[in-house]
């Protein structure tokens, strides 16, 4: 049981790596720039939905970490936001039934604002506030927008990629 | 105790990661974080990856282009493309070694005129985040490359180094709402500062409503930032206005460089760290 949790903590952690590459090499080639499609929050909303684990809280902190060391200027910001989309996910699933298709796209959506909403905080306290809420609210909705349709699509990817580790993709209460 | 720890130990462990991130935004934010090696770690499993996929990116932008530019043409060709094929194919690869041959000797030109010893990097990731405007380049502090240099082209500023690893180093773009460039307006010398703003486009700052700004005038690096040597292009000023309120006008900006198109850039230490120290 240990074992598998291993297993699953190093593959979605592994495709995490994977995907931040993803976001930062082949997102040019989209005709979106300078929305880049987050598919770091889309991992870590399954992560929180699907497989809510101590590790799971570290692997999204850590894939937000990732973030920052290649974009941000400041350290921390996204390892906040992901932890924070981590813990909303969590404690969201605990009280609903969220485990339909097209329910985890309104999740996404959901869990997408959460992150705009702490970048905002963020920002506030310790960056330049510039044209700060134009760009903002571009930003917040056109990732969201994005995240929300990618979901379903990553959804099935993941379980399939669980699944080929010889376990059917498990359910949150 | 304990089993209250055990049975929320997801929250827990979240909230843990969420204090332990703010502690890490607060430290870095007052720039105590100089060395923290688990981003430099990241980092040595993260570039090899970067590279090759920046690799297959140009390939299928190389394939996408190309497909471009041969349906654009086709109906034009068609009727003579057999008849001169091979010499079209030699003209291309001769015209293909002269544009690099005169791309070259630009870059030359322009490496001879800046201050030091300035570094040759390709840029090899753009930023993950739409928040940021940045890019990683493949040249670290084993190649020379320190924090606060200057990436420049021969068009003009690309941006500034923020963080170097042994072979990377994290670049601020002159488009992100966070960098500041102290510049001059080329036709009348007046300071300002040139910075990007989150909703996409580049000012300039702090310009007097006094000051006389065209639409068409040349901003270039004052120097007097230490970052970037005088006299580089930042960009061209495409529309001011003096309609607001308030003691500064409002000053769009067309950067000089457009960051997404540029491969290969300098990286150059600032008038400060060129400068023969006094005795």
């Amino acid at each position: 049981m240990h074992d598998l949790a291993m297993k699953l903590f190093s593959l979605l952690f592994g495709i995490g790596i994977l995907l931040v590459v993803l976001q930062t090499t082949l997102q040019r080639l989209l005709p979106i720039s300078p929305i880049v499609p987050d598919l770091i929050l889309v991992l870590c909303v399954y992560w929180g939905l699907h497989h809510p684990t101590v590790g799971a809280a570290l692997g999204s902190f850590l894939l937000g970490y990732s973030v920052d060391i290649i974009s941000s200027r400041l350290l921390g910001v996204n390892a906040f936001a992901m932890s924070l989309v981590f813990l909303s996910v969590y404690l969201g699933s605990r009280s609903i039934w969220l485990h339909h298709p097209i329910v985890s796209s309104i999740i996404v959506l959901f869990a997408a604002l959460v992150k705009g909403a702490g970048l905002v905080l963020v920002w506030v306290i310790f960056l330049s506030t510039e044209g700060f809420w134009t760009g903002a609210v571009q930003y917040i909705v056109s990732e969201a927008l994005i995240a929300a349709l990618l979901a379903p699509f990553m959804f099935t990817l993941l379980q399939r990629g669980e699944n080929y580790l010889g376990k059917p993709g498990a359910t949150a209460q | 105790m304990l089993a209250f720890l055990r049975k929320n130990q997801i929250p827990l462990s979240a909230c843990f990661c969420l204090l332990l991130s703010f502690y890490i935004l607060s430290a870095s934010a007052r720039g105590q974080l100089k060395h923290e090696p688990v981003g430099a770690v990241l980092m040595w499993v993260i570039r090899p990856l970067q590279l090759a996929a920046q690799g297959t990116a140009n390939w299928l932008l190389g394939i996408h282009e190309n497909y471009l530019t041969v349906s654009g043409y086709k109906s034009e060709n068609e009727r003579l493309r057999k008849r001169i094929q091979s010499l079209e194919v030699e003209r291309q690869r001769l015209l293909e070694a002269e544009a690099t041959n005169r791309k070259l000797q630009q870059l030359l030109d322009f490496r001879t005129q800046l201050p030091g010893k300035p570094v040759t990097a390709s840029i090899i990731a753009n930023s993950a985040s739409s928040w940021f405007q940045g890019c990683i380049l493949d040249k670290g502090s084993a190649d020379g490359v320190r924090k606060d240099m200057a990436v420049v082209t021969p068009l003009g500023v690309v941006g500034k180094v923020v963080s170097v690893t042994a072979h990377s180093a994290k670049v601020i773009l002159l488009t992100d709402a966070n960098s500041g460039i102290d510049v001059l307006v080329q036709r009348t010398r007046s300071r300002g500062i040139v910075s990007g703003s989150l909703d996409g486009g580049t000012i300039l700052k702090y310009m007097k409503r006094s000051e006389d700004i065209q639409p068409g005038d040349r901003l270039i690096t004052s120097g007097l930032d230490g970052v970037f040597p005088k006299g580089l292009l930042a960009g061209t000023v495409v529309k001011a206005n003096k309609q607001n309120q308030g003691l500064f006008q409002s000053v769009d900006v067309l950067p000089a460089v457009q960051s997404q198109r540029v491969e290969e850039v300098f990286v150059v230490a600032g008038v400060a760290e060129t400068a023969p120290a006094k005795n």
